[in-house]
C-alpha cells in the first residue's frame, strides 16, 4: 500500500498526513481537530465540511452493535417468512405428479442405436425403448413385446409370440414386422450391441404375431441379449421423421418430453400404452449431478426425490436421518477392474508381477475405506450373472508372499518395479492414491495418472499403451472380452477362448454357466487383471418413494411403477 | 475517428483468422475423438471406423478446416455431432445463464469494490487504510470454489444455515418463471460478485492514488473542492476510462471465468457446456462455441477501446 498511498503526501492532502499518523480512529476528539487547521484552508465550507465528516465518527463498540442490531433483525424476518411460508408448502399425502431424480452420468445424445454408454439404457430402455424381451430385477429373462417363446431341440430355432394391440407412443401399430425390421436393421447398420446377435442367420415373420430367428450356431446368451439394446424395437414406419439424437420414439410407457444434452432428461408418461402396467407418475425428471456436493445439497433441498447412485463419501448424512431418507445399497454388476497389460514388452507379461500385484493389494481395506457396501470381487464375473464362483481363496492379501514373487522376477529395493497406473479421472483420486500406498508396502512403485475418460479411450483402450488400468466395466454377461485377443488387456488365453465359445454354443444353461465358471477360474488364476470389488450402487430416496429399483438401476431403471408422495 | 475504427475492424478480421486456425489444430492435439467415444468399450474396432467415416472425422485435417472455415465465412458456426444442435443456439442457450449470472455478479463487484476502493482512497487514518488493504487482498486471494461453498453452508436452501436460495442448478424452463431463475442465479452471482469485487477495489484504488499523485487533486482543492469532493468528483471521472477497461476485460474473463461457479452450483452455462463438448470430444461444437467467444471477446476489445475515445478526448491526437 505505501506506493500508492504515499504518492499523495506530497499533494494537496499532506498537511493533514503528518497528524493522522498518531490518529485513532477509536478517539473521536483528537487529531481530528487538527486537520482543517492543517489543510490551512481559508474556506469556511470545507473547513466545515471537514470537521463535520471526522466530529460524528462514532465508537466502535457503536457500530458493532449498529451490525448486530440489523443482524438480528435480518434473522428474526428470515426466521418468521420461514415459519410462515413452510406451513404453506407441505400438502402432504397424495403423490406428485410431477418428480425429478437425481442421477450422475448423463447420456450424450439420445441415439441409442449408435452410442454408447449405460446412461442411454439406463433412461430409454423399458422407459421409452422396449425390448422383444424384458429384464428382471434378478437380472433374468422376462416377456416383453413377446409373450412367450419357444426354442427348438438344436438350440437354433427361436419362435416368439407377441403380445396383442401394440403400439408405439406414435399410434403406430406394434406387430411383427418392425420386429423383424429393427433386428435385421441392427445387423445390417452394425448398431450398438449388434455383436451380440453374430450368430443370428434369419429373422423372418410368419404372421403378424409370430417372429422367428433362426441362428448359425447355438447361442446361450441370445435370450439375454435381447433383452438389452440388441433386441429394442423401432417403429419401422416413423423412421427418418424424428430425429433419433434428440427425439427418441418407442412403444414403453413413457416419451421424452424435454432432453437438455448434459443436464436432463423429462419423460411424460404415455396415456396411450398398450400394456397393461401404466406409468404411475405423470411426468419424471431425471436431472444429471457430476458433482457430488450439488447432488447432496439436491436432495437436502427437497430438489430432488432421490439420488442414484449416491456416491459413498457423502451417503453417511442421509443414513443418519432415517426418519426422512431411505438409503439402500442394491446389487449390481460393476466390477472395478484393475487392467494388467498383459502384452509383451511390460513388467506385467510376466504372470508373477500380476501375481504379486493381486497379493498387495488389500480389498477389504478398499471397500471399507468406500464406506464397505461394495463386495468383494475375485474374478471376472460377478454374483449376478451366469458362472458366478467365489474365488476369494485364489489370492488372499498377503505382502510377504507379493514380495517374494517380485523378487523371484528379479526386482528388489535397488531396482524396484516402477508402475504407471492410467485411468479415466471420473472414478476420483482416493482410489488411486490407496493402490499406490498399498502397493508400495510390497516394493512396487506406482505412479499415477488420471486421465481424461476420451483420453483414455484413445491412449489405453484403443492404443494399449499402458501397465495398469482402472474402470468399472459395469456390463453384464461380458466375460467375452476375455475370450477377445485384441481387447485392451491384451489377454491371449486358448483354453479361455475355448471354453467362453463352448458355453455360448452349449445346449444346456447348466452346462454353459458349468464352462463360464471354469473359464473365470483360469482367468482368475492368470492374475490376468485384479478386480478390487463388485460395486454397489447406493441410492438414497427421500420417505414416500415407492417403486424405484434399486438393484442395477445404472443400466436399468424402469420407472413405470415409481411414485413419490410428499411427506 | 473513422481511421482509427477501419484500422480496428481489419486487425480485428485478422485476428479471427488467425484464431480459428489456432483452436482448430489446437483442439486436434487433444487424445481421443467422438467416434472413440460413441462407440465405448464394448464395441468391436470396425464399428469406431465406420463412426470415423460417418462423422467425417477419416478426411485429413485441411480438408476439415477448410470445411469449418468456408462454413464460418457463411455466417454458420457448425452443429454439434452428437446433438444435431447448431452452436449458436447452443451457446445462446448457455450465454443465457452465464451473461445474466456476469451481469449480476459484475453489478455487485461494482457495488462493492467501487465504494471501498473509493473508501480505502479517502481514509485518512493508516490503520483504516490498512483494514481496507486486508480486505482487497483477502477478497482478491479467496478462491471462488471456497466463497462459493461458505455461500452455499450459510444460504443453501435445503443445507444452508439460513436456507434462503437454491444452489443447485437452474430452471428447466429457464427464463420462462424468472422469479425461479432469478434466485438460482444469487448465491452464484454473489460468489463472482465478492470476489471480482476485491478486484475492482484494487483497480479503483490504484487508479484513484494514481490520480492524487497528479496536480489535479490539489487543484480541484485549490478551487474550493474539499478532499473528498475532489477525489470523488474529479479523480473518479479521470480514473473512470482505466476503470472501464478494466471492467470490459474482467466482463471478457469471466465468461470462461465462472467455470468454476457454474460447475459447483450446477448452472448449466457457457463454461460447463465447454467442459462437458470437449469431454465428448465433440470438436465441431467446440471450436465453433469458442471461435464464438473469440470474436466476442475481440468484439469487447474494440468497444473498450472505442468508448475510451469517447471518454478520454485527450486519446484523439
Amino acid at each position: 500500500m505505501t506506493d500508492s498511498n504515499g504518492a499523495h503526501e506530497p499533494h494537496g492532502a499532506t498537511g493533514h498526513e503528518a497528524p493522522t499518523s498518531t490518529n485513532n480512529p477509536n478517539a473521536t476528539t483528537n487529531g481530528t481537530s487538527n486537520m482543517p487547521g492543517a489543510t490551512g484552508s481559508l474556506d469556511p465550507t470545507l473547513q466545515a465540511a471537514s470537521t463535520a465528516a471526522t466530529r460524528n465518527k462514532p465508537p466502535v463498540w457503536a457500530i458493532i452493535l449498529a451490525v448486530l442490531a440489523v443482524l438480528a433483525v435480518i434473522i428474526g424476518s428470515i426466521a418468521a417468512i420461514r415459519t410462515l411460508t413452510s406451513s404453506n408448502d407441505t400438502p402432504a399425502g397424495h403423490k406428485e405428479s410431477n418428480v425429478t431424480i437425481g442421477v450422475k452420468l448423463a447420456p450424450t445424445n439420445l441415439d441409442i442405436r449408435n452410442t454408447a454408454g449405460s446412461a442411454l439404457d439406463q433412461v430409454l430402455i423399458d422407459n421409452v425403448y422396449e425390448g422383444l424381451l424384458d429384464r428382471g430385477a434378478d437380472n433374468g429373462v422376462q416377456p416383453g413385446i413377446a409373450q412367450s417363446w419357444d426354442v427348438s431341440d438344436d438350440g437354433k430355432t427361436y419362435t416368439f409370440e407377441l403380445a396383442d394391440g401394440m403400439t408405439f407412443s406414435n399410434g403406430d401399430t406394434l406387430d411383427s414386422q418392425d420386429v423383424v425390421w429393427s433386428l435385421n436393421e441392427a445387423i445390417k447398420q452394425g448398431y450398438h450391441g449388434s455383436e451380440f446377435l453374430s450368430a443370428v442367420d434369419t429373422v423372418t415373420a410368419s404372421d403378424s404375431s409370430t417372429v422367428i430367428i433362426t441362428l448359425k450356431e447355438p447361442d446361450a446368451d441370445l435370450l439375454w441379449n435381447l433383452t438389452g439394446r440388441a433386441g429394442l424395437i423401432y417403429d419401422e414406419e416413423a423412421e427418418g421423421s424424428y430425429d433419433p439424437k434428440t427425439q427418441a420414439l418407442g412403444s414403453g410407457p413413457f416419451t421424452v418430453e424435454q432432453f437438455t444434452a448434459d443436464d436432463s432428461i423429462t419423460l411424460k408418461r404415455n396415456d396411450e400404452y398398450w400394456g397393461k402396467n401404466k406409468a404411475k407418475t405423470e411426468q419424471i425428471t431425471i436431472k444429471y449431478f457430476t458433482d457430488n456436493n450439488a447432488a447432496v445439497n439436491a436432495l437436502k433441498s427437497g430438489d430432488v426425490a432421490l439420488l442414484a447412485p449416491i456416491m459413498p463419501n457423502v451417503m453417511q448424512t442421509f443414513a443418519d436421518d432415517p426418519e426422512h431418507y431411505d438409503v439402500q445399497p442394491g446389487d449390481d454388476t460393476d466390477k472395478y477392474t484393475l487392467a494388467m497389460n498383459n502384452g509383451d514388452g511390460h513388467a506385467t507379461n510376466d504372470k508373477r508381477v500380476r501375481q504379486a500385484i493381486r497379493y498387495a493389494i488389500d480389498h477389504d481395506e478398499l471397500i471399507a475405506a468406500r464406506g464397505g457396501v461394495d463386495l468383494p470381487l475375485y474374478g471376472p464375473i460377478p454374483e449376478l450373472d451366469p458362472g458366478y464362483e467365489d474365488l476369494s481363496a485364489l489370492y488372499p492379501h498377503d505382502v510377504a508372499k507379493a514380495k517374494q514373487l517380485l523378487a523371484e522376477a528379479g526386482y528388489n529395493e535397488q531396482h524396484p518395479l516402477k508402475l504407471t497406473l492410467t485411468y479415466p479421472n471420473i472414478y476420483g483420486s482416493e482410489i488411486g492414491d490407496m493402490l499406490r500406498s498399498q502397493l508400495a508396502q510390497a516394493g512396487i512403485d506406482l505412479d499415477v495418472q488420471e486421465v481424461e475418460f476420451s483420453t483414455w479411450l484413445e491412449q489405453v483402450y484403443t492404443n494399449k499403451q499402458y501397465d495398469l488400468s482402472l474402470v468399472d466395466h459395469n456390463e453384464s454377461h461380458d466375460i467375452g472380452s476375455w475370450a477377445n485377443p485384441d481387447y485392451y488387456f491384451n489377454y491371449n488365453n486358448k483354453q479361455v477362448q475355448q471354453l467362453i465359445n463352448d458355453a455360448r454354443t452349449a445346449p444346456t444353461e447348466q452346462e454353459s454357466e458349468a464352462k463360464l465358471k471354469q473359464a473365470a477360474r483360469i482367468i482368475s488364476e492368470d492374475a490376468a487383471a485384479d478386480w478390487l470389488f463388485n460395486y454397489r450402487v447406493t441410492t438414497a430416496m427421500a420417505k414416500g418413494v415407492e417403486g424405484f429399483p434399486v438393484n442395477m438401476n445404472q443400466s436399468f431403471m424402469p420407472l413405470v411403477d415409481f411414485t413419490y408422495t410428499k411427506q | 475517428m473513422i481511421r482509427f475504427l477501419a484500422r480496428r475492424i481489419i486487425t480485428l478480421l485478422v485476428a479471427l483468422v488467425a484464431i480459428s486456425i489456432v483452436i482448430f489444430l489446437l483442439l486436434r492435439v487433444l487424445p481421443g475423438d467422438l467416434a472413440l467415444v460413441m462407440a465405448g468399450v464394448n464395441a468391436p474396432a470396425s464399428r469406431v471406423e465406420a463412426l470415423r467415416t460417418q462423422l467425417g472425422l477419416d478426411e485429413p485435417l485441411g480438408m476439415q478446416y477448410l470445411h469449418w472455415l468456408g462454413s464460418l465465412l457463411h455466417g454458420d458456426l457448425g452443429a454439434s455431432q452428437l446433438t444435431g444442435r447448431p452452436v449458436a443456439s447452443l451457446v445462446a442457450t448457455r450465454a443465457a445463464i452465464t451473461f445474466p449470472l456476469i451481469g449480476l455478479g459484475l453489478l455487485v463487484a461494482l457495488v462493492v469494490g467501487i465504494p471501498l476502493g473509493c473508501a480505502a482512497v479517502l481514509a485518512r487514518s493508516r490503520r483504516v487504510r490498512a483494514v481496507f488493504q486486508t480486505i482487497a487482498v483477502i477478497g482478491g486471494a479467496v478462491p471462488a470454489l471456497w466463497a462459493g461453498l461458505v455461500l452455499i453452508v450459510l444460504f443453501a436452501k435445503g443445507s444452508g444455515l439460513l436456507p434462503l436460495f437454491p444452489s443447485q442448478g437452474f430452471p428447466l424452463n429457464a427464463w420462462h418463471n424468472p422469479g425461479a431463475a432469478f434466485m438460482s442465479l444469487i448465491l452464484p452471482a454473489l460468489t463472482v460478485g465478492l470476489i471480482v469485487g476485491a478486484s475492482i477495489m484494487r483497480y479503483t484504488r490504484s487508479a484513484l492514488a494514481e490520480q492524487m499523485q497528479s496536480d489535479v487533486i490539489a487543484m480541484a482543492m485549490a478551487c474550493g473542492y474539499t478532499r473528498t469532493q475532489a477525489v470523488l468528483h474529479v479523480g473518479l471521472r479521470l480514473a473512470l476510462p482505466q476503470l472501464v477497461s478494466v471492467i470490459g476485460l474482467t466482463f471478457a474473463e469471466m465468461i470462461t471465468g465462472v467455470m468454476v461457479i457454474e460447475n459447483l452450483f450446477a448452472l448449466p452455462g457457457i463454461g460447463t457446456g465447454l467442459i462437458n463438448d470437449v469431454g465428448h470430444r465433440d470438436l465441431l461444437a467446440v471450436q465453433g462455441e469458442l471461435f464464438m467467444l473469440a470474436a466476442f471477446f475481440l468484439v469487447i476489445g474494440l468497444l473498450v477501446d472505442v468508448t475510451h475515445r469517447v471518454l478520454d478526448p485527450r486519446l484523439k491526437g
